[in-house]
């Protein structure tokens, strides 16, 4: 077998292994590879940044799956980080029925690394006044229509089973007017469907926080000024990481910014793979036409 | 390393089904029938106790016989195992159809065709900033041009067929920069599951 014939026929059994070795050395070898910050993930920071403490909520709509775990957990994190910073509060639910696991974790890890750290009863973060998890809501489109009308009609109770209306922050927060941003994590249609329904009717901003399968399929919305800002992907939360990181927000990185040395790395062995791939069907097909 | 039993049984499964890139195997199969069970008693119990009873059950426990119609318009999607009355399977999907046309088709005209037609139109307040003024020149050229190699009522001829060419163009970056997301996607997959195994499970990374 000539050597352009080998190199098109390699094992895939050994790219699986070259691949798994790839992403593991940088966790043991470690380096730091400069994130260059894209301009949809400046813009949803930026705008998050532009909200004035203690006034209006963020919504998070946590709807994605185990599955796509490693890249919008990440995000969620991030994203709970910067608003508890900067004392915005936070309103989170759910419209995936997988998801809801996820966000309780996602609020009870955030919760409990800042209340640790904080110094006194003003710095602590308490559910009811500076976040609501309000839940699981089956039929998105009568659901997200209906909360511009009201938020406590279509979840009477939250999370938890505590009565909406009787917690602090859902006394000021009634419907959309009271929404600064809504943010959807997700790994499927959802974000395009806040645009359809709740942005068009209702006038909601709406930012994304995208698998990375799902980001091409978006630009669009962030060139009309449809999207607030987006986050694609492990590299959008490693850069929204980075970002609140430099703003000073938190000293520790998260987990997809330490991913992103073994993204990198398995990218130069993807390319070099094509490459490869390619050089060897160039000379196979000359050798074919040759002959 | 980890002592939570749970983690070990996670650590375990996603070897399984990884060792399916060897070759499939009984490990595999095995992790991902219990999968497909898990999955479907999570969602059976899920909806049962998060949409049917709170909807449904609860308001009808407590006399409110409004929820009879909606009770009634989903039991007849059953009726399409009774062939006799299966024709009462319509008045539900119409009612559906219906519903979801009104709501649907004025907001999809108007968030998805009328607000991306705005953004393709070039006015003056596209050239405050240079570069976003060369970007809206070739999303207007990307634009028409990937709609002129859709449009097959015209032989691409003449001046149609360097337009279409260029159409062409467009859409394969669109296509490559699609797989390259796609290969990010999948590659951080299994760095979560990596850092999952490293992390909790063998306590090896933070």
């Amino acid at each position: 077998m000539k050597w352009y014939e080998a190199i098109s026929k390699i094992d895939r059994r050994i790219i699986y292994l070259l691949l798994t070795v790839f992403v593991i050395l940088p966790f043991f070898v470690p380096f730091k590879i400069r994130q260059n910050i894209m301009p949809q993930t400046q813009r949803l920071f930026d705008f998050v940044e532009s909200i004035p403490p203690d006034d209006k909520v963020v919504m998070i709509s946590f709807d994605y799956t185990p599955q796509t775990m490693p890249e919008c957990h990440p995000m969620a994190i991030a994203l709970l980080k910067h608003c508890f910073a900067r004392n915005i509060p936070v309103l989170g639910l759910s419209f995936d029925i997988q998801a809801p696991g996820l966000a309780v974790e996602a609020f009870t890890t955030v919760v409990n690394e800042l209340n640790l750290k904080a110094s006194n009863y003003d710095d602590s973060l308490f559910y009811g006044k500076d976040y609501v998890y309000l839940g699981w809501k089956s039929g998105f489109t009568a659901a997200v229509l209906d909360m511009g009308e009201s938020i406590a009609g279509v979840f009477p109770r939250d999370y938890f089973k505590h009565p909406v209306d009787s917690l602090p922050l859902m006394q000021k927060t009634k419907n959309y007017k009271d929404v600064a941003i809504a943010i959807v994590l997700s790994a499927s249609a959802y974000p395009e469907y806040w645009v359809l329904y709740p942005q068009s009717r209702y006038g909601v901003k709406v930012g994304a926080g995208l698998t990375a399968v799902m980001a091409p399929k978006y630009y669009p919305f962030l060139q009309t000024g449809q999207f607030s800002g987006m986050m694609s992907g492990m590299k959008g939360a490693a850069e929204y990481e980075h970002l609140i990181v430099e703003k000073g927000y938190t000293k520790k990185l998260g987990r997809a910014e330490t991913g992103m040395n073994s993204q990198s790395i398995v990218h130069l062995l993807i390319i070099t793979i094509i490459i490869l791939g390619n050089i060897g069907f160039f000379f196979s097909r000359r050798d074919q036409k040759q002959s | 390393m980890n002592h939570d039993p749970w983690i070990w049984i996670g650590a375990f499964l996603t070897l399984m089904i990884f060792s399916f890139l060897y070759k499939d195997n009984p490990f595999y199969k095995f992790a991902e029938h219990l999968f497909v069970g898990v999955a479907n008693g999570y969602y059976i119990v899920f909806y049962w106790q998060n949409a049917l009873m709170p909807n449904l059950f609860e308001p009808l426990g407590a006399g409110n016989l409004v929820y009879l119609v909606p009770l009634l318009l989903g039991l007849m999607y059953f009726a399409r195992f009774i062939p006799k009355i299966g024709w009462l399977v319509r008045i539900p999907i119409g009612f559906m159809i219906g519903w979801g046309a009104g709501i649907s088709i004025p907001a999809y005209f108007q968030a998805f065709v009328l607000r991306q037609l705005q953004g393709t139109i070039i006015t003056p307040q596209s050239f405050e900033n240079t570069i976003d003024g060369v970007w809206a020149v070739v999303i207007l050229i990307g634009v028409i041009c990937t709609l002129v190699y859709f449009y097959f009522s015209k032989e691409h001829k003449g001046i149609l067929k360097p337009v279409s060419r260029l159409g062409i163009m467009f859409i394969m970056i669109g296509f490559g920069a699609s797989f390259g997301y796609t290969v990010m996607a999948r590659v951080s997959l299994l760095i979560g599951r990596i850092q999952f195994l490293l992390g909790p499970w063998l306590g090896l990374i933070d």
